[in-house]
């Protein structure tokens, strides 16, 4: 293809993307120090207020240490759930690939609003949970409407994510080194923690930044499965943006927040290195 | 996996695991069939009524309408988009290659809340239409549509034999005759599974639509997300159900036009 | 038919050189192969040809038209790829009328000249198949017909023969050259097997480095090579240090540590040169009566191996000089036994010791 014409293939994702994504997230840098206003939608004025007002307030704090809180654990316990999961798909037969792959990419095409309903089914106080507990003459449990059902929605939904993130590098991973290990005299669990873990972790990193990531910025789930009693960051700067039409105010948290997803994922990252290289 | 001891215990985990990955699913599909209002134990018996209801609530059925319409026009875009932008990637990018295909991959990769926010805000400073509506929609849909279809179609690509459009070049076909009758042809699947993949992203797309949705009728998932804040009636399973066709007619399809393992994210 | 014409055709891949200075010219009608080791650059000559890779420096002529910038789609070459290269969403009539499609043939006519050409390769009646339904050797005549069918001025084909097995291979050689006589088209003909290239070519160009070593007759090349590189390339070889002690036009004598050696050698070796003495092993007589004025060395002997319808003995006729000697099974030769080998003046050649 004639050298310059080639470049033409890019233009119009270069357009897309540099017009309506590069552009509107810096102009969102540019609201984030204007005034908010009651009258228009914010005032050509610069200032540091608004990152302020969110450094000086505990509240906020507080609710961002809960989402930190809840992208953690979800991360941590979806990790553990989607291993198995993986590895089970990875080593299976190549017949039985496919369908175990459509299982496992399915929920995620069915969209995070229908599988929390389906959570709501179940979860709620009068769900089928806690109508099975009821005939078996137990008390109910209260599995939403807070945190713990918001966790339970989370892992679920960021299975699908772990798993396609970890199969592909656990698929790499020569059996015949497990078999090694095995002949040399490692039980199961130290083959695991010595030998398959290790040499997943390029997709365990991959999959636990992505799950985090996405957990924390989830609003949908702790919406609906929390009530109104669950805060998280993306609940606060919705609010802000689309109730109280502080546009500035809730850029600011937006990126600030946004900036800390970056430090938190940085010092992960750290330790993570000086884990794998001690001493260094 | 030595001992078939092991071996059926790690089945076994794997079962209750995709049993736990499918029960919420399987259950939005019951509460559709379900003749009563609400899911009980031992279930009340099958029923259409709930799938009656919902073709007869004019606002979800309009909803509906908007959705398929919307995700339909921002299939298109980013198809095309996605497609060219691939071929540029796989064959010409050269030095600029890791960073472009970051920057194409971002709009997936940042949390769509912020995209949403970030476009409303933008759009407003333009002065694209004071409240949202369809063209901002598009927009802010195709930009998260895209990324699939670069990933599908670019794995494709990089495995295609480029001895074949060098055979047609030197049997007197110019660059624009050898995409058309042999590089397209051999590429199809992935480029449908991408847009099969686009669509149902659209389709099922909340965050974005939350922000950028106008007044008057708003796609589907927003329209029952406010449903389902204050009401709980099983109508909504019968959205949930469509979906759940739809997620596995796409699955389906995917595998047989190209396998999933092009999906491996690792 | 075309003459093919590179000249100082240079090609880099940033730091890599991959062509150096190519100069050759095929006579219209010739078949020439370029023959190296892998690595050597005469597949990236062959797409410099076809239009897939621009020439650092350099010029190409096809005829009398210079091409070295066009788009290969306007070269008219024809050309058979490794791997066949079919398409494998067209029938074996379609990707045979791909060309002609191309140069809008008439639909009528198309369909009679692939049926022609399909006919000829021995595919007759198989145009509805699809490449993945047929056998290796089927598919490689495929490819050939779509490359003759549009009639090219010249015909480049890129290690045709490596994915056969041995047998089809053989089958094949001929075939492709008794077509190639026939339709005397000027064919450029990659390989990196020097039987094939010695079995096809009318000329052979060997190729090392990027840089062209020599270009001649097969015999010429076998018989007469230019540098030890190329002796040691083409068959096997023994391989003799020396210094040129005298000469008298092609003929030489040639001091080394298993003695003084009368042979022939290039013109470019004057005395005191050091040399090396290429002598193929099947010229080398073990024991037996040699003929008079034969070179004569003592040795003894190393190894011996039944190879069926020749045996490969090894003599040790110096420090660390050991010589193969190959031919039909003579009485036993046991290990540490002395022996005398002996060759006519003939069979030993001298070229530069450093080339």
């Amino acid at each position: 293809m004639a050298g310059a014409a080639r470049h033409l293939l890019l233009a119009p994702a270069a357009v897309l993307l540099l017009g309506f994504f590069v552009l509107p997230y810096l102009n969102m840098l540019v609201i984030s120090v204007m005034t908010p206003s009651p009258t228009a939608a914010y005032l050509h004025v610069f200032t540091l207020r608004n990152y302020a007002a969110i450094v000086g307030d505990a509240f906020t704090w507080g609710v961002i240490w809960h989402t930190i809180q809840i992208g953690v654990l979800t991360t941590a316990i979806a990790l553990a759930v989607s291993y198995p999961l993986a590895y089970h798909l990875a080593r299976a037969p190549r017949r039985r690939k496919g369908l175990l792959m459509a299982l496992v990419i399915s929920p995620l095409l069915v969209g995070v609003l229908i599988r929390t309903y389906g959570w709501m089914i179940l979860l709620q106080d009068t769900g089928l949970i806690n109508q099975a507990r009821a005939a078996l003459g137990l008390r109910p449990l209260a599995l939403m409407y807070n945190d713990l059902g918001v966790l339970i929605g989370l892992v679920h939904v960021f299975i699908p994510f772990m798993v396609l993130a970890i199969t592909g590098p656990i698929q790499g991973i020569d059996p015949e080194l497990e078999l090694a290990a095995r002949s040399l005299g490692a039980g199961f669990w130290r083959t695991f923690w010595r030998v398959t873990f290790p040499l997943s972790m390029p997709g365990v990193v991959a999959g636990t930044i992505l799950v985090f990531v996405l957990t924390i910025s989830s609003y949908v789930i702790p919406s609906l499965l929390g009530g109104f009693k669950v805060l998280t960051v993306p609940i606060l700067v919705i609010r802000t943006i689309t109730e109280l039409f502080n546009w500035p105010g809730g850029s600011a948290f937006a990126i600030l927040f946004f900036v800390i997803t970056i430090a938190v994922l940085w010092a992960y990252l750290r330790a993570l290195g000086r884990a794998a290289h001690p001493g260094s | 996996m030595v001992r078939s001891a092991e071996r059926r215990w790690l089945a076994l985990a794997a079962v209750l695991l995709y049993l736990f990955l499918l029960a919420p699913v399987a259950i939005v599909v019951l509460a559709a069939l379900n003749a009563g209002a609400y899911l009980r134990f031992p279930p009340d018996g099958l029923s259409d009524r709930w799938f009656v209801t919902f073709v007869h609530n004019r606002t979800l059925m309009r909803s509906f309408r908007y959705s398929v319409e919307l995700a339909a026009i921002a299939t298109v875009a980013a198809t095309v988009i996605g497609t060219m932008t691939s071929l540029w990637l796989v064959r010409f990018s050269g030095r600029f290659r890791t960073a472009m295909r970051l920057l194409m991959i971002a709009p997936i990769a940042v949390p769509g809340i912020l995209t949403g926010i970030a476009l409303l805000i933008y759009f407003y400073a333009i002065g694209w239409g004071k409240a949202g509506g369809l063209p901002q929609l598009v927009v802010g849909h195709t930009l998260i549509c895209i990324p699939y279809v670069v990933l599908i179609v670019s794995a494709v690509l990089v495995r295609f034999d480029r001895s074949l459009e060098e055979a047609a070049r030197n049997l007197g076909a110019d660059p624009f005759t050898t995409f058309r009758r042999v590089t397209l042809p051999l590429i199809k699947g992935a480029v449908i599974a991408g847009a099969i993949f686009a669509f149902v992203t659209s389709y099922d797309e909340f965050n974005i639509s939350l922000l950028l949705s106008g007044v008057g009728t708003v796609p589907l998932p927003i329209e029952l997300f406010d449903y389902l804040r204050f009401s709980f009636d099983p109508t909504l399973a019968v959205a949930g159900t469509i979906s759940i066709a739809m997620a596995v007619a796409v699955v389906l399809i995917t595998e047989r036009l190209i396998g999933l393992e092009a999906l491996y994210l690792g | 038919m075309a003459e093919i014409g590179l000249r100082g055709l240079t090609k880099r891949f940033g730091e890599v050189t991959a062509v150096s200075g190519l100069t050759l010219e095929a006579a219209s009608g010739e078949l020439v192969a370029l023959l190296g080791p892998s690595g050597c650059g005469k597949t990236t000559t062959l797409r410099m040809v076809a239009g897939f890779e621009t020439p650092t420096a350099g010029r190409i002529t096809l005829g009398d038209r210079d091409v070295t910038g066009e788009a290969p789609e306007h070269r008219n070459c024809g050309m058979v790829f490794q791997h066949y290269a079919l398409f494998p969403h067209l029938t074996v009539a379609q990707n045979v009328a791909f060309g002609l499609q191309m140069r809008r043939v008439p639909r009528a006519d198309s369909e009679r000249r692939v049926a022609a050409i399909l006919d000829k390769v021995g595919l007759g009646g198989l145009g509805r198949r699809l490449p993945r339904e047929l056998s290796g050797g089927q598919q490689q005549r495929t490819a050939l017909a779509r490359a003759l069918v549009i009639n090219p001025s010249v015909l480049l084909l890129d290690e045709p023969l490596a994915n056969l097995d041995a047998k089809l291979r053989e089958e094949m050689r001929f075939y492709i050259r008794s077509l190639q006589r026939e339709f005397g088209i000027t064919t450029l003909y990659v390989t990196h097997d020097q039987a094939e290239a010695l079995v096809l070519a009318d000329r052979v160009a060997v190729l090392m480095d990027g840089v062209l070593r020599q270009f001649d007759a097969p015999e010429e090349i076998y018989h007469r090579p230019r540098s030890a590189a190329v002796a040691a390339f083409i068959g096997l070889t023994n391989l003799l240090p020396g210094t040129v002690v005298s000469r008298a036009g092609e003929a030489m004598v040639v001091d080394t540590p298993a003695g003084r050696v009368r042979g022939r050698g290039v013109p470019d070796l004057a005395p005191g040169a050091r040399a090396m003495l290429s002598i193929r092993p099947e010229h080398i007589d073990l024991g037996g009566e040699a003929a008079d004025g034969a070179n004569r060395l003592r040795g003894v002997v190393v190894e011996r191996t039944f190879l069926g319808a020749i045996t490969d003995v090894r003599v040790q006729v110096g420090d660390g000089l050991v010589l193969r000697v190959q031919g039909r099974a003579t009485a036993p030769q046991r290990g540490g036994e002395r022996v005398t080998v002996s060759f006519p003046d003939d069979a030993a050649w001298a070229v530069p010791a450093d080339a």
